[in-house]
């Protein structure tokens, strides 16, 4: 796929300028980010994970049967008390299943996290099955309130 | 679960780290069906959240939204930076809208340009 010179407003003038500029940034293929993608069946509706680790948040998205993105939802401990919040970044309101899903999240694991899921409303079982089996994949991936509550020390 | 030669994950990421000046950002880049992500970070979170969008209209030149839809609304940078990765998409035949996530210490033009340029050539559309 070829870039087209006069289709952005990058000052550099060419392709080749701007391959080369990539050039002497000095991509590196490894990345400190852990990307998790693992996939599951329940009841023969195929459901995908996707979980990318920072150092100091979690991102998710959970996809039942397509890979659409979802509805976006934001949740950490917030002040007072360090009280769990949550809300709706992109689609959906804080009544729905990511909501909820993130809030737990957080509080199992003590870390922000943002997460997308497709996940449709109304879907109780559903929604238990895809929070326990995300939850299970983060402790495998070391996240447990103490170890990062210990991260945040 | 079936073996790796017959299944396949439906989204497409890649993930790697650019050094632009004294700063290593990793980026990481999604393709949904409906959708890219694109997070680039240095501070160890996702930082500022942004959302773009080609608008639908009748003129021959698309129109595009762009909006900050969690962290920082005062840095009109952030935004030139995903309004160009829209722009780039859509001038690449895609209509998805774009999820960008900018967590920097640094919001010089140099380093967005970087980030920007560093995108475009591992993008997924």
């Amino acid at each position: 796929m070829d870039f087209d010179p006069h289709a952005s407003t990058i000052e550099s003038s060419s392709a080749d300028d701007i391959v080369h500029d990539v050039q002497n940034l000095g991509i590196k293929e490894e990345a400190s980010t852990n990307i998790t993608c693992f996939s599951d069946v329940f009841n023969d509706i195929p459901i995908h994970f996707q979980i990318i680790c920072f150092p100091k948040q979690i991102y998710a998205w959970i996809g039942c049967q397509t890979a659409r993105f979802g509805c976006l939802y934001a949740a950490a401990s917030t002040r007072p008390n360090n009280i769990v919040s949550v809300t709706s970044l992109l689609g959906g309101t804080s009544d729905n299943t990511g909501a909820g899903i993130a809030r737990r999240i957080v509080l199992k694991t003590g870390v922000p996290v943002t997460l997308a899921c497709n996940i449709p409303k109304d879907s109780p079982m559903l929604e238990a099955h895809v929070e326990k089996k995300l939850i299970q994949k983060l402790i495998i991936l070391g996240y447990t309130k103490s170890k990062s509550q210990a991260v945040i020390s | 679960m079936d073996d790796a030669s017959s299944y396949s994950f439906p989204v497409r990421h890649k993930n790697f780290s650019v050094q632009i000046k004294e700063s290593k950002v990793d980026i990481v880049i999604c393709s949904y069906d409906d959708q890219f992500l694109v997070i680039a970070t240095e501070i160890g979170t996702m930082g500022t959240i942004m959302h773009a969008r080609k608008e639908e209209g009748m003129l021959n030149t698309p129109t595009f939204n762009v909006s900050v839809i969690f962290g920082k609304r005062d840095e009109p940078m952030l935004l030139a930076c995903a309004r160009q990765l829209i722009e780039h998409i859509s001038n690449s035949g895609s209509s998805k809208p774009l999820t960008l996530s900018l967590g920097l210490k640094d919001h010089s033009m140099e380093i967005l340009k970087g980030i920007v340029s560093a995108v475009i050539e591992n993008r997924l559309w």
